[in-house]
């Protein structure tokens, strides 16, 4: 070796102090998570997908999952759904909370838990006053509350909600969902002088997070709340939820790395699943929406239930599903979802129908070469359904035409207080959401709701009847057994179809943060954590 | 020019009377209910009714029309039935976003399409005249969105070069290049051909001809002389279009996740929030009458030849 080669190899060579030195501090540098979305003054930041802009953010005027969605980390409740895959509650901002009897509950408040502003500790009158007002202001979701009677308060921590009647979906819906926020009675008699709805301007906040900002149609800006010494401390120094109403709009800002938690469309699942973007979780939820084609059984043409079942029976629910949610979802035996109580585990009529029972109902029915209309939202998805649907029943030689309407039209056809219309429809494909207990799915196919909600004009004293002691009843099992024989007679009725429940896939960046949903896949992002 | 402007201006204020009056009438006779929507489905009848009350729609239409006139006199917009927010202040809030990504789109669409039609004209009928034709007929017929999607798939997730969605902090920023170009590139196309087809008919008269003649270079006679002539179409055009390009505005502002008046108008329709639609359609249509309105204002003091339109 020359003296030359020898300087050279000096000269790259490195020292063994200084080896080890580096070798230590790479060592180090790979146990920090590399993946947490710091901002430049070293904050964590949960940047995630809302499918809408806000518009009110008063618990007790609540409207919409994506505004309760901010409302969960802004504000506390007595108790909140369990984290996980099985519809459940846990206790929040109550330290207990019994059924004392089947119209009394008594909560007690942990104590210390604080609003911001200045505006002192959360005591049962607060309690009293966010759970009374909805009623006292005749909010639009006093439904919520059903027979809230008043709220006693026992001391500054302790009270009891007394209802009229026993209402078990208090402990699904109400309680753990959006009219379940609590705020300061001070603050909203200071803000609104009547103690009545305060929108998108909250006065103070109970929850992890406070609203550091709201740019309509751009981004609501959530911070950690340093006042926040409740249960469960927030992992994200900062949320930023960003609207995106179009599915795909959202998967581009996640493989572009715009956002780190997104809902995607049913379309892409599959392509996510083979080659899905770098970092990346993905999840399926059940969804509790749920989807199908109502027929109007007091329009002349439908009014034979040869007819209706003739329809039931035509329609292949999985040849619907397969090609319009890419056979994503699964089938759906009613307006139940499985999960929740009374959730049956067939429907009577097969998803496959069968085409000769079909055409066996319209002979019966001299029904034969019928033309009919169906009504749907101008999307591609509800246009699709419609457009298989009147395939199928051409099938048996009805005739069907396919009615496209918008939002603003679609959504107050069978309504009769808009006017006539409700009598010139026929089928419609419908949709509507859900909360995790029964009665919101049955609620609305009552007498009462005939004209209202009610477009198929279904009527059953014996299911109004069934409604309204399932309400009441606290044994899971009678109240389930209740539910099935509700949907049982509306399938009997000829007048739906069940299709599907839909699904909620969601993808995460798992360097990132680790997501964490109600079992229906919608976020809590309260909780999630960083990783 | 003076009795033109004034002349002009009154048109203008007649043309957005009748705008207003005509979408004032066709929105409520379009089926919906605004209370419906906005209150969701657990409100009761009462409540509804009570809502409707609120908003006025209990009053005959010319009544209706009138208080909303009245109000519009005062710079009253109205208030926004969900969140209870001023019109006002929620179209002053979108409205920038819009304006300049309408205004970087024209910008992209007169920095391509101007020298495109310049160089087409001159090199009349060449292989490149004739790429230039394909090429801007071409971006005419594809729509503003699947420009929008691939711009999104080619530059924010292949290349990663510019954010995919969102407006980013303040107004002009790289969040503006994607949509903006999506929405101007079609415009490329218009304005191509025309400065084109405007450039070929003063580069052919007598005072062009007289300039070669003397000797002088042809980059001269094309931008000192012929171009300030040929462009004055293309202002007309461009006033015109800010109306086409505001509708690319609303796929774009969806696409890319976008604040602005174009998302804003498409969500209040769907939901008959009227304060809203109306808000947005006083704004939007008065802009375009300004913007009408001014080129034609340009074109009658560039010649006065114009002035006699009216």
């Amino acid at each position: 070796m020359t003296h030359q080669n020898k300087r050279n190899q000096h000269a790259t060579s490195i020292p063994r102090r200084r080896f080890l030195q580096g070798t230590a501090a790479g060592l180090f540098a790979t146990t920090i998570p590399i993946g947490v979305t710091w901002s430049a003054d070293g904050k964590k930041i949960l940047r995630a997908r809302g499918t809408a802009d806000l518009d009110k953010l008063d618990p007790g005027f609540y409207q919409n999952s994506y505004n309760v969605d901010v409302m969960n980390c802004i504000y506390s409740k007595l108790i909140r759904y369990k984290v996980g895959r099985e519809w459940d509650w846990e206790l929040q901002a109550a330290e207990s909370i019994e059924q004392v009897d089947p119209t009394h509950i008594r909560f007690k408040l942990r104590p210390g838990l604080m609003f911001t502003g200045g505006y002192g500790e959360m005591t049962a009158e607060d309690v009293k006053f966010s759970f009374e007002r909805v009623i006292d202001h005749d909010s639009p979701i006093k439904g919520d509350w059903g027979p809230l009677e008043r709220v006693d308060i026992e001391d500054k921590y302790t009270g009891v909600i007394v209802l009229k009647e026993p209402f078990e979906p208090l402990w699904n819906i109400t309680l753990p969902y959006g009219a379940g926020h609590i705020v300061s009675k001070k603050a909203v008699m200071e803000k609104t002088g009547n103690g009545g709805d305060f929108g998108m301007e909250p006065p103070c906040y109970s929850g992890p997070y406070f609203l550091a900002e709201w740019k309509p149609n751009q981004q609501t800006i959530l911070k950690r709340n340093p006042d926040y010494n409740g249960p469960d401390k927030p992992e994200f120094d900062e949320i930023r939820v960003i609207p995106m109403q179009d599915e795909k709009t959202a998967e581009i800002a996640y493989e572009s790395g715009d956002i780190d938690y997104a809902q995607i469309s049913l379309s892409s699942l599959d392509n996510y699943k083979n080659d899905p973007p770098k970092n990346t979780t993905i999840e399926e939820y059940p969804s509790l929406f749920y989807v199908w084609i109502g027929m109007n059984m007091d329009h002349p043409k439908l009014q034979d239930i040869n007819v209706r079942r003739a329809i039931q029976w035509a329609i292949n629910v999985p040849q619907i599903l397969e090609t319009v949610y890419f056979g994503q979802v699964d089938v759906a035996t009613g307006n139940i979802a499985p999960g929740l109580p009374g959730h049956r585990e067939a429907a009577t009529i097969p998803p496959e129908g069968d085409l000769d029972k079909a055409r066996e109902y319209l002979r019966e029915a001299g029904a034969e070469g019928l033309e009919l209309t169906i009504d749907t939202l101008n999307a591609s998805k509800w246009k699709s359904i419609a457009e298989i649907v009147q395939a199928q029943l051409g099938q048996i030689g009805i005739q069907l035409q396919v009615n496209v309407q918008d939002s603003g039209s679609f959504w107050t056809l069978g309504m009769e207080e808009e006017g006539d219309r409700w009598k010139d429809m026929q089928l419609i494909v419908n949709r509507f959401s859900m909360a995790p207990d029964p009665y919101y799915a049955t609620q609305w196919f009552t007498c009462e709701q005939v004209g209202v909600w009610n477009w198929e004009r279904f009527c059953s004293e014996r299911f109004d009847e069934l409604n309204q002691k399932a309400i009441q009843e606290n044994d899971p099992d009678k109240r389930a057994a209740m539910y099935r024989e509700m949907q049982d007679l509306m399938e009997e009725s000829g007048a739906y179809r069940f299709l599907t429940h839909e699904a909620t896939p969601i993808v995460y960046r798992h360097t990132t943060t680790e997501a964490t949903l109600r079992p229906d896949g919608q976020p809590l992002y309260r909780y999630f954590r960083s990783v | 020019m003076w009795l033109y402007t004034a002349r002009r201006l009154i048109l203008a204020l007649v043309t957005l009377a009748l705008a207003v009056s005509l979408l004032h009438v066709m929105i409520r006779a379009v089926p919906g209910d605004p209370a419906a929507i906005m209150l969701g489905p657990r409100a009761t009848a009462e409540q509804r009714e009570e809502l409707r009350t609120r908003m006025g729609l209990d009053e005959p239409p010319w009544v209706q029309l009138g208080i909303y006139f009245s109000d519009l006199a005062q710079g009253d917009l109205g208030v926004d039935v969900k969140t209870g927010r001023e019109v006002s202040a929620i179209v002053s809030e979108q409205m920038p976003y819009t304006l300049v990504l309408i205004l970087t789109a024209i910008f992209w669409a007169a920095a391509i399409g101007i020298p495109l039609g310049c160089y087409s004209a001159v090199r009349r009928n060449t292989l490149i005249d004739r790429i230039t034709g394909v090429l801007s007929v071409s971006v005419i017929a594809v729509p503003s969105f699947v420009m929008a999607l691939y711009a999104l798939l080619i530059f924010a997730v292949a290349l990663d070069w510019l954010p995919a969605t969102g407006a980013g902090e303040g107004l002009f920023n790289k969040h503006l290049i994607l949509p903006s170009f999506a929405v101007g590139v079609s415009w490329v196309g218009y304005i191509a051909r025309v400065v084109r087809a405007s450039m070929l008919e003063v580069l052919g008269e007598t005072h062009v001809r007289m300039n070669r003649a003397f000797g002088l270079p042809e980059s001269r006679i094309v931008f000192r002389y012929a171009l300030p002539l040929a462009i004055l179409p293309t202002v007309t055009l461009i006033g015109v279009g800010m109306a086409y390009l505001l509708s690319a505005a609303v796929f774009a502002e969806i696409v890319f996740a976008r604040p602005g008046i174009g998302a804003l108008i498409v969500n209040a329709v769907g939901e008959r929030n009227y304060p809203i639609v109306m808000g947005c359609v006083v704004v939007t249509t008065g802009l375009f009458v300004i913007a009408t309105a001014l080129a034609d204002l340009i074109n009658a003091m560039l010649d006065p030849r114009a002035r006699e339109g009216i």
